[in-house]
């Protein structure tokens, strides 16, 4: 044997060359180390091929034992990573899991064209309780940067959430959040009663304007805006020029509005009238004794803001009132049309607060 | 040819996503769905009811199913829950009163075990109106850090009316879907 490769390596032919016998050596094994992988390629690929031809049954099987073998081995691995306690290897342990997961994933993603729905969906369910467990991992074993971290956000959250729930009646002490937050809260008039209230928007920069909690009042608004929201009103008149966006109506009673629109939605009204000029159908929901007639504001310039806010033309969608707790081909019997003589005729304002 | 092969063929071929948007009313979702599409966004009527649209994007057909947010036919989103790949929840950046509302609805449906799969886009629409709540500020509010781990999730802003993040969006979860169902190719 020994003879026969020296002898190889003296034929010119050989690609040994002339290197010393070490050389020589080296370059055998690195051959039959070359052979050898290409056997076992060749060995592992009519493996694939005979299990690509096999039928779909015995494929899913081939699935779910690789798929249960690398999660096995991932469960393992969890569990020895809960003993680490270097944080460097902790983090390449933690990422080298991740990734093995992913992988996971993308196995089920590939073979889920011939899985059955239910092994697709067990073995996605494996593969979140999976990330599940590395997610405790992850906490347990960096605790203090995870801990700060979420009790700083929950606060953030907490903090922000806070004055929306109140809104208007709080009385906490400012944070900075908190405060930055208030002071970005929308313009608008709010908890007022028995006054006349007058915005004019010629020339402001005002997206959106709060009504709220407003008692006998007379809300004027004069020009255009992007959006109003109307938030429980009591025995109070709102007039207003062109809104370019929506207007959202909640909780009124025994109120007037001259308004108009591109959208309108009204909730939880009783008993109010609405002048509108829509240029789509108003909607309402959870209302009762409510009625509906055609815009009749007047302002200086009320002509051009309206033409601006493509609301110049009258549309008819004032009595195109769709009531969403009426879903039935006959009128609603929450709303009505203003008979014309009980209309309030053209109602003209400006900006000077005489009431 | 196999059926196998038949099979495979089909299923990458198709390439079909469904993508459920809902929110509560006012937020937005009809316009959304139109400005992606091209559409006329002038005269929208508040959804009664539900709107399908077919739009083709990249290589994948989505089928968006824009249901209404008014109260009485929340009851109804469930209805559509059935094989969701996507769920986009719209919310309106400039209604500060209304978002425990919001919150409220939204952890609601993340419970639902038939959405669990699903990839979530947030959009925090309206950004165009001055006053609106930043991304950030909405993603406090909802307290999404505090989502299911497993979740994929996003926010991003955008304004249905200029038509600005709506790609951004659309990209993320088209993305996030594809690379879920169909691997990447």
């Amino acid at each position: 044997m020994e003879a026969g490769d020296r002898d190889r390596s003296r034929d010119p032919s050989s690609t040994a060359g002339e290197g010393s016998d070490s050389e020589i050596e080296r370059k055998r094994a690195q051959m039959i180390e070359r052979l050898s992988n290409l056997h076992q390629a060749r060995v592992q690929s009519s493996a694939r091929e005979k299990s690509d031809s096999a039928p779909p049954s015995e494929s899913t099987e081939a699935f779910l034992a690789r798929f249960s073998d690398s999660k096995r081995e991932i469960e393992t691995r969890i569990a020895d990573s809960k003993t680490v306690t270097d944080a460097e290897s902790v983090k390449s342990r933690l990422e080298q899991i991740a990734k093995s997961i992913e992988e996971m994933e993308k196995l089920v993603a590939e073979n889920s064209y011939f899985l059955p729905s239910y092994e697709v969906r067990s073995a996605l369910r494996s593969v979140a309780e999976l990330r599940q467990g590395l997610e405790v991992l992850n906490s347990e074993l960096v605790p203090k940067k995870k801990f700060s971290f979420k009790s700083k956000s929950v606060k953030k959250g907490l903090s922000l959430s806070r004055p929306v729930a109140a809104e208007g009646t709080d009385s906490e002490p400012d944070t900075a959040e908190k405060g930055r937050f208030k002071a970005r809260e929308s313009p608008g008039f709010r908890s007022r009663t028995g006054e006349v209230l007058v915005k004019d928007f010629k020339g402001l920069e005002v997206g959106e304007f709060t009504i709220s909690d407003l008692e006998e009042c007379e809300v004027r608004l004069i020009g255009r805006v992007r959006a109003i929201y109307v938030h429980r009103l009591r025995n109070c008149k709102v007039y207003a020029g062109p809104v370019l966006g929506s207007i959202l109506i909640e909780d009124v009673e025994d109120c007037v509005f001259v308004l108009a629109s591109h959208q309108i939605r009204i909730h939880h009204a009783k008993k109010c009238d609405f002048y509108l000029r829509v240029r789509s159908r108003p909607i309402i929901e959870d209302c009762g004794g409510v009625r509906f007639g055609p815009y009749c504001l007047e302002y200086e310039g009320i002509d051009g803001d309206l033409k601006e806010s493509r609301l110049d033309e009258e549309t008819g969608n004032w009595g195109n009132v769709d009531d969403f707790k009426w879903l039935r081909a006959v009128q609603s019997p929450n709303w009505s049309v203003v008979p014309e003589k009980e209309r309030v005729g053209t109602v003209i304002i400006d900006n000077k607060m005489s009431g | 040819m196999g059926l196998l092969s038949i099979i495979r063929k089909i299923k990458r071929k198709e390439k079909e996503m469904r993508i459920l948007m809902v929110g509560l009313d006012n937020s937005g979702k009809t316009t959304i769905v139109l400005k992606i599409n091209g559409e006329d966004t002038s005269v929208i009527s508040p959804t009664l009811g539900f709107n399908i649209k077919t739009i083709v994007y990249d290589k994948y057909t989505l089928n968006i199913w824009d249901v209404g947010g008014q109260r009485t036919i929340r009851s109804y989103w469930r209805n559509y829950f059935e094989q969701t790949d996507g769920l986009i929840w719209v919310v309106d950046s400039s209604d500060l009163r209304r978002l425990d509302d919001c919150k409220m609805e939204l952890d609601n449906l993340l419970k639902e075990e038939r959405l669990s799969g699903a990839s979530l886009l947030i959009f925090a629409n309206k950004q165009d109106i001055q006053g609106a709540l930043t991304p950030s500020e909405i993603e406090k509010v909802l307290n999404l850090d505090a989502m299911d781990k497993t979740r994929h999730w996003k926010i991003i802003g955008c304004s249905a009316y200029t038509g600005e993040g709506l790609l951004e969006g659309f990209d993320w979860l088209v993305q996030d879907i594809a690379s879920r169902i169909y691997v990447l190719d």
